[in-house]
């Protein structure tokens, strides 16, 4: 029961929060008989300290979390923490703010000097990255909501073919590299917009959301955390940081006795096997493959800048200024009066069409500007991704893939090594 | 703690796992057809509650209608919230549908015995590897190539930045049959580039007042009187001015408003002895110069035109003929490659004249049909190719500005033509006093969109971009048009009249009136003055744009208007 206990708490989040259900509004009814309406209520701005409380549990939750995956080896400990994250930074914060976002806050404020970032989406992006680069992903493990609404759900794991697994791999990447061009050209935050799960946080988003994230969920049953491993773009940069971190969750609390039976625990497939009776790979081929794919690095930067600027006019369409001047553009061209909120919004405004198409242009050109970086990103990560693949590795014992370990201590039961505390 | 569960109690499990999970489905498909429905169908657009609304404003007496409307009101709106009931309720089944699954699928996962699965032979990590990268390779070369294919394909629906489409605000290369931005810099004739009445650039005084000083950079005394406009090359202004017979090209310094050289378009061979017949207020000098950056012509009311090259040093000179008309010759010039254009217009002979810039010889000549008219050619850029339009009486004429070939006339306008058309890029708008407001579509098949003749110039010309046609009247009215429908969409009564022609610069435009009063109002569909200044004399003039500063001539003086 005490298992179960946890997932209980999570769905009577879930049952709970469905009265909270908003209100659709269409016209009021017209009385003759001279009643006033009452006056639109706005809701109070959240106090400021709110902000840093959530700064602190944020911190909070970090240390607990990392004290259960790395000291305490309590995965029944990660559970509940997903739970109390799930609570607050979920359904009582609403999703936000959130660390996943905060990539979006900070890449605008890059790009824009007119904006200033608020200190605590700033936090909020830096401090689970140094916990990564410290302990590894254990904000992924306990402390993020998207992740444990994942976690609660995720438990009859089935393994995907590698082929998908390692090309789907790649697909957080590009979302990072998109999502930054479209939120430092101050277009949209795709990110949050394309949230699954915030419209099950607050039961209030378009409904294809609420479905996409429904299924997201049903999947997750099966392919455990199927935002996480093939979209989250914050979850890239945690996979790097991580990469570095100076102490990392273990599956076995002493010494591996390479016994194999985590061998296929990890539904992420983040373990990695030891290199014992391995065949040894020639060291030169190792080496020119090595130095092949160093060499590279730039050109398949450039390929990608070269791809993502001859898009970028493309992706321009994200943002609202310019999706409204090709919508104004077809009006003209096909002669059928568009009916569209915006275009009627922009008729009211008495903005000049040539202004519009004169503000359309000079998105694009920072359209243009931007992209070859995000496209040098992604063209890098591929060819860091080449070389990793390449690189010969020494291990005697079963370990975790520090980028892909999410440090959620489903591992921990599968090794027969105990210690006496 | 852990409870036990058995075998039976699993297989249990599992169906009530797979009802529920079925059950959560069904609601979930239901719940997704109302929310649907609760979008897309607005209660109180039913057409049958619309119609028998119609019928009741049509008959606001009858009382049965009235009650009908009510009922069927109510009757949409319970029916809107029932929808919104079933979603809800939807909602809590949902919830108790998955909890369900979710807490079967939990015990039965956890009473599962850990199988830890060891293959008989170790993955050998050599070969996974180099499976890995070939798979890596696919996949992105995939997304790569994709990507790539589809960015050429969607590149048809980009906008033209190099001007297509927003061609209001931008004018034609001299020359080049291409589209560019108005220049910031350099007003080269009437009007600006291309006499269209669009100035390039941005933050131009909005405020000033030139008897308190405010905002005022300079103001100087021209030595002729006249009724030319500036023109500006970098920084240098020419003006024309004109004491009885002696006509004179100034150049002004355009930071000191200095006059840096004056060039005499006098006591040229076959300059008539008396004087032709002009408006006693302007002379001979009413006609605007034009320049190129490497000569500026001057033409007078007597015939006598020059060139002189930026120094001021005279290139060449001549007399084109007396063009004797009721008011006086007043058709500015225009530079087009290497081709000076003239419209020459006298009672005895209209046509269009090319002279060789250089030289001053004549390349071409073509008649126009009709009476002589006071307008000015204006540049047009129609279908990917350069015309230039002429406001004539009756006829409005296009012709290929290098060798002066007629394209097309509309017969459309009557009496005294003084205003200039204005063009945008696909329509022409020629306007006169007492005859009509025209929006012709040029081409072969030549046609008039629409007419107007409520809002009709006498001098002014009007000035257009893409989206709005704006005129002002020698009543003092202003209006403004949809450009391609011909709606009115604002009208404004100024009280003073309008001679000199508007002017759209940074997103407004500039109406100067008579009293020497601007009147400065957003160029958008809704009425916005966005402010009014004094010049403190009156002027007929129209004003020069360029970088940021405006240059107005009045009756004896220039001045330059500057944010201090």
């Amino acid at each position: 029961m005490k298992k179960a206990l946890p997932y209980i708490i999570f769905i009577l989040l879930l049952f709970w929060h469905v009265v909270l259900f908003a209100q659709d509004r269409f016209p009021r009814p017209e009385f003759e008989t001279g009643h006033v309406y009452p006056t639109n209520q706005m809701p109070v701005p959240r106090a400021q300290i709110f902000e840093y409380i959530d700064v602190a549990v944020l911190i909070g939750a970090l240390i607990i979390t990392t004290w259960l995956a790395l000291k305490k080896r309590s995965r029944r400990g990660l559970i509940w923490m997903s739970v109390f994250s799930l609570a607050y930074f979920g359904f009582y914060r609403q999703g936000c703010i959130c660390a996943v976002g905060s990539v979006q806050n900070v890449s605008l404020a890059l790009f824009n000097t007119g904006y200033s970032i608020p200190l605590t989406a700033l936090l909020f992006f830096i401090i689970p990255l140094l916990f990564a680069l410290a302990y590894g992903r254990v904000f992924c493990a306990g402390v993020c909501p998207l992740g444990a609404i994942q976690e609660l759900t995720g438990f009859r794991p089935v393994k995907l073919p590698k082929v998908v697994e390692i090309i789907l791999a790649f697909v957080p990447f590009i979302y990072l590299g998109i999502a930054v061009l479209f939120a430092s050209t101050n277009s949209q935050f795709l990110i949050c917009r394309y949230d699954p799960f915030v419209g099950i946080f607050r039961l209030d988003a378009p409904y294809t959301m609420i479905i996409f994230g429904a299924l997201l969920l049903l999947a997750g049953i099966f392919v455990n955390r199927p935002y996480c491993r093939f979209l989250c773009p914050y979850g890239v940069l945690l996979n790097i940081f991580s990469r570095f971190a100076g102490k990392h969750l273990t599956i076995t609390p002493a010494e591996c006795t390479n016994c194999r039976l985590c061998e296929e625990a990890c539904p992420y497939d983040a373990i990695l096997p030891s290199d014992l009776e391995q065949k040894r790979e020639e060291p030169e081929q190792s080496r020119k493959r090595f130095k092949l794919y160093f060499l590279l690095v730039p050109v398949f930067a450039v390929a990608g800048a070269f791809l993502i600027y001859n898009i970028a006019p493309s992706l321009a369409v994200a943002n609202n200024t310019v999706r409204l001047a090709r919508e104004i553009r077809t009006e003209k061209k096909t002669g059928i009066e568009s009916v569209t909120k915006d275009v009627a919004a922009f008729k009211e405004s008495g903005k000049t069409e040539s202004a519009l198409f004169e503000e359309e242009v000079m998105i694009i050109g920072r359209f243009r500007h931007s992209a070859p970086w995000a496209g040098a990103f992604l063209g890098i990560s591929f060819g860091i991704g080449m070389i990793s693949l390449s690189i010969r590795s020494k291990r005697s014992e079963y370990k975790p893939h520090q980028g892909k370990c999410y440090s959620c201590g489903r591992c921990f039961r599968y090794c027969p090594v105990k210690v006496k505390v | 703690m852990k409870i036990n569960i058995t075998e039976k109690d699993i297989s249990i499990l599992k169906v009530i796992s797979q009802i529920s999970g079925g059950f959560a489905l069904i609601i979930a498909m239901t719940m997704i057809f109302s929310l649907i429905q609760l979008k897309t169908v607005k209660p109180l657009d039913n057409p049958a509650l619309l119609s028998i609304k119609e019928q009741y404003d049509k008959d606001p007496s009858n009382g049965k209608l009235a009650e009908q409307v009510r009922a069927m009101d109510l009757m949409a709106r319970k029916a809107y919230f029932s929808s919104r009931w079933q979603v809800v309720t939807g909602s809590y089944l949902l919830v108790a549908g998955v909890i369900i699954f979710i807490l079967c699928q939990r015990l039965i996962s956890d009473n599962e015995k850990l199988t830890p699965v060891v293959t008989d032979l170790k993955p050998d990590v050599l070969i996974l590897r180099s499976k890995y990268r070939r798979y890596l390779i696919s996949g992105v070369s995939f997304i790569f190539v994709a990507a790539l294919v589809s960015s050429f394909f969607l590149r048809v629906e980009l906008p033209d930045t190099s001007g297509g489409s927003s061609r209001a605000s931008k004018s034609i290369e001299t020359g080049n049959d291409k589209a560019t931005k108005a220049d910031k810099i350099n007003w080269p004739s009437f009007r600006g580039q291309d006499s269209r009445g669009i100035a390039g650039g941005s933050g131009y005084p909005t405020e000033w007042d030139a008897v308190a000083g405010k905002n005022i950079g300079w103001k100087i005394e021209i030595p002729g009187k006249g009724k030319s406009s500036p023109v500006i090359w970098e920084d240098k202004i020419f003006i024309t001015g004109a004491q009885e017979s002696t006509c004179n090209l100034y150049c002004i310094d355009k930071k000191s408003g200095k006059i840096l050289w004056t060039g005499s378009v006098s006591g040229i061979p076959g300059e008539p002895t008396v004087l032709p017949k002009t408006d006693s207020d302007a002379g001979l000098a009413v006609s605007t110069a034009a320049t190129n950056g490497n000569v500026v012509c001057a033409v007078f009311a007597n015939g006598n035109l020059a060139c002189f090259n930026m120094d001021g040093k005279q290139l060449w000179a001549k007399n084109i003929g007396v063009p004797e008309s009721s008011y006086g010759y007043s058709s500015s010039l225009m530079i087009y490659n290497d081709i000076l254009l003239i419209q020459f217009d006298s009672n005895t002979k209209i046509s269009l004249i090319g002279l060789e810039l250089a030289t001053g010889n004549q390349k071409w000549e073509t008649i126009r049909h009709g009476h002589a008219v006071w307008s000015s050619p204006v540049l047009a850029y129609f279908s990917g190719k350069s015309e230039l339009v002429i406001n004539g009486n009756p006829y409005v004429s296009a012709f290929e500005p290098s060798t002066g070939i007629a394209l097309w006339e509309m017969e459309c306008m009557s009496g005294d033509v003084a205003p200039s058309v204005a063009v945008n890029s696909s329509m022409a708008y020629a306007v006169t006093d007492y005859a009509k407001l025209v929006a012709i579509k040029p081409g072969t098949s030549v046609s008039v969109a629409w007419e107007d003749n409520t809002f009709t110039p006498d001098v002014s010309s009007p000035v257009a971009n893409d989206e709005f046609l704006f005129v002002s009247t020698g009543n003092g009215d202003v209006a403004c048009y949809n450009a391609m429908k011909g709606d009115t969409l604002w009208t404004h009564y100024f009280q003073d009249p309008f001679y000199a022609s508007p002017i759209i610069a940074d997103g407004m435009v500039y109406f100067l009136d008579r009293s020497g009063k601007m009147h400065i109002v957003k160029a958008e569909s809704k009425f916005t003055l966005v402010a009014e200044s004094q010049l403190g004399e009156a002027t007929d003039c129209s004003p020069a744009f360029s970088d940021k500063k405006i240059y107005i001539r009045t009756k004896k003086n220039l001045y330059c208007i500057a944010k201090n």
